[in-house]
């Protein structure tokens, strides 16, 4: 079945109508939807035999999930002894947030009476925090250890589901394209000489590694994920032909990025 | 008296609980299980497990499912706490370092989120709509009723029914809800498991309002925490609210406050002692003991057995709270 982009704005804008709070908004940043999740989320459940209002609550609420995660990483690691009365309101408002976005999708599944999938989100909230706390303190010996937890940390929620509502046939394109997705983001910051969290935690916890041998390992690792994920798209099922088609076109965006800015010098 | 002694009876129950919530959090990295055992091991009142616990004891109790929902609770209860303290950047709990001063935001944040995450999949191993309902609704609310906390500090214009609905999602609703889920779970009727909602939502509410009062009426020593901490914070309690009717007080706190992040420790004491001059305080006991007797009330069509005497003893015990 397809996911048309405009099914996605729609689904996105569900999401975005659940997290509606005026206050919320005026003093933090807007809660990012990630795009890439709701698009691999939708085209598994659209492929399921639920009913129309259950797959919709299905997506929105594991999104919430997602979106909840995401704001507590808003949250600084540590906090700076003068920091402005601005700030620390967001430092609170994002805690805040999370925990509401986390009460939403408990509250919603509740409505339709969907325990399992509660208590199977809950599990992947376990795992997910597992595996940030591993990436923390991080201890792999090598950079490669050190991205299969952050492809981890992406990808488990979507598989969780992927799992509860039996079609794990997406299962490796969507985790090797969410571990891509989180390297090429990576990569923009830091050609675009920004802070990436990622790689300040990996460089704080190896003495081997540079800021400039980093970003090439990153280079070389996105390059192959790339080749593996043009082969494992041809053997997609035929209902995931919107996301072979998305994928495409997430890859030639990327690859008419690269030669620009290697036409740019 | 201690309030412990109320309940001395239910030691064992609540032992078995306590037990429980221990392999509940039982987490796989080292930082996580030690940050998350720690919290458990200072302890607290488990006041919330005491009231599902009691409320059980008045209809078919089974311990097995009775204790699902007791922890599910405190774990909502303990996660909440980790994460207030990221907010509210606090070093101690309970006397002890917090998680964010041990460690740091990051290890607060995923610990809580860890907590909470384990009590929904605690909870939902059984499997009732009405209990979920109720939970999830509660969850809600008492994020917005923090949400709502943080929008009203410094605001000396609020009204009355703003505190307290405050104080309701603040803390009334979560021991309401301890209540009405062990009715739940015992298979109690569903008027009476009302009715012990209600209790619980009148006792949570008096407890919160003598809490308020504590704050201006103990020492540093016993609060743990400057004399009026709360207002110093921005936070608008019950006593400062009928205070300000007040001409005079009123005046006081508006010119104390009129730069808020330049109020220090030491500009507090005119604070306190102008509001030691009026009657707010006894107001605020008042109120309290008003919804003490509305708790006292909803347990009337209660069924008469120790449990019941117990949540009366209890009630009785948050009045005569002066410390």
């Amino acid at each position: 079945m397809n996911t048309p982009s405009i099914e996605i704005r729609h689904l996105k804008a569900l999401v975005e109508d659940k997290i509606r709070h005026a206050y919320l908004e005026k003093y933090m940043q807007k809660p990012i939807i990630d795009e890439e999740k709701l698009t691999i989320l939708a085209a598994i459940i659209n492929n399921t035999a639920l009913a129309a209002n259950q797959k919709e609550r299905y997506i929105i609420t594991t999104m919430l999930v997602q979106v909840a995660l995401d704001t507590h990483e808003l949250v600084p690691k540590t906090n700076n002894s003068d920091e402005s009365e601005e700030l620390k309101l967001s430092k609170q408002l994002s805690v805040l947030a999370g925990d509401y976005y986390s009460g939403l999708y408990y509250l919603l599944l509740s409505e339709i009476e969907d325990f399992d999938l509660i208590h199977n989100l809950a599990s992947a909230i376990k795992e997910i925090n597992e595996s940030k706390m591993k990436l923390y303190y991080s201890k792999e010996s090598s950079f490669h250890e050190y991205t299969n937890l952050v492809k981890e940390i992406e990808s488990i929620l979507i598989l969780k589901v992927a799992k509860y509502v039996d079609d794990t046939s997406l299962d490796y394109v969507a985790s090797e394209w969410l571990l891509t997705n989180k390297l090429i983001q990576e990569k923009r910051k830091l050609v675009n000489n920004e802070s990436s969290s990622f790689v300040d935690n990996w460089l704080r916890n190896t003495s081997q590694d540079s800021y400039t041998s980093t970003l090439n390992t990153i280079e070389t690792i996105i390059e192959d994920k790339l080749q593996q994920l043009e082969r494992s798209k041809l053997n997609l099922p035929v209902q995931y032909t919107a996301i072979k088609a998305h994928l495409d076109s997430r890859l030639n965006e990327y690859i008419r990025e690269n030669i620009s800015i290697a036409e740019e010098g | 008296m201690k309030i412990a002694k109320t309940y001395g009876y239910l030691k064992k129950d609540l032992d078995v609980i306590e037990e429980s919530l221990n392999k509940v959090i039982k987490a796989e990295h080292p930082v996580l299980r030690e940050a998350s055992t720690d919290l458990l091991q200072a302890g607290g009142k488990r006041i919330r497990p005491v009231f599902v616990l009691l409320s059980g004891k008045l209809g078919n109790f089974d311990l097995n499912r009775i204790k699902t929902a007791a922890v599910s609770l405190e774990l909502i209860h303990m996660a909440t706490l980790v994460h207030d303290d990221v907010i509210d950047d606090s070093t101690l709990r309970r006397g002890k370092p917090t998680i964010k001063h041990l460690y740091d935001n990051r290890v607060a944040m995923y610990t809580g989120d860890y907590i909470l995450a384990s009590a929904l999949e605690e909870i939902t191993t059984i499997k009732d709509a009405n209990i979920h309902r109720l939970l999830a609704q509660t969850i809600v609310e008492v994020c917005i009723g923090e949400i709502e906390q943080i929008k009203e500090k410094y605001n000396w214009d609020q009204e009355l029914r703003h505190y307290l609905r405050r104080i309701k999602r603040k803390t009334a609703l979560l021991i309401a809800t301890s209540c009405k889920l062990g009715a739940i779970v015992s298979g109690l009727p569903e008027d009476q498991a009302n009715k012990l909602y209600k209790y619980g939502y009148y006792i949570g509410m008096s407890y919160q309002i003598i809490d308020d009062v504590l704050d201006f009426t103990s020492t540093s020593k016993e609060l743990g925490k400057p004399s009026g901490n709360d207002l110093l914070q921005g936070n608008v309690t019950l006593p400062v609210l009928y205070a300000m009717q007040d001409r005079s007080f009123n005046n006081l706190i508006r010119e104390t406050f009129s730069n808020p992040e330049n109020v220090v420790e030491e500009d507090m004491e005119a604070v306190l002692s102008g509001l030691q001059k009026t009657n707010a305080i006894e107001r605020s006991y008042n109120l309290s003991d008003l919804y003490l007797q509305k708790a006292l009330n909803a347990l009337e069509e209660v069924p008469d057995q120790k449990a019941k005497q117990t949540l009366q003893d209890i009630a009785k015990y948050i009045g005569k709270r002066r410390s």
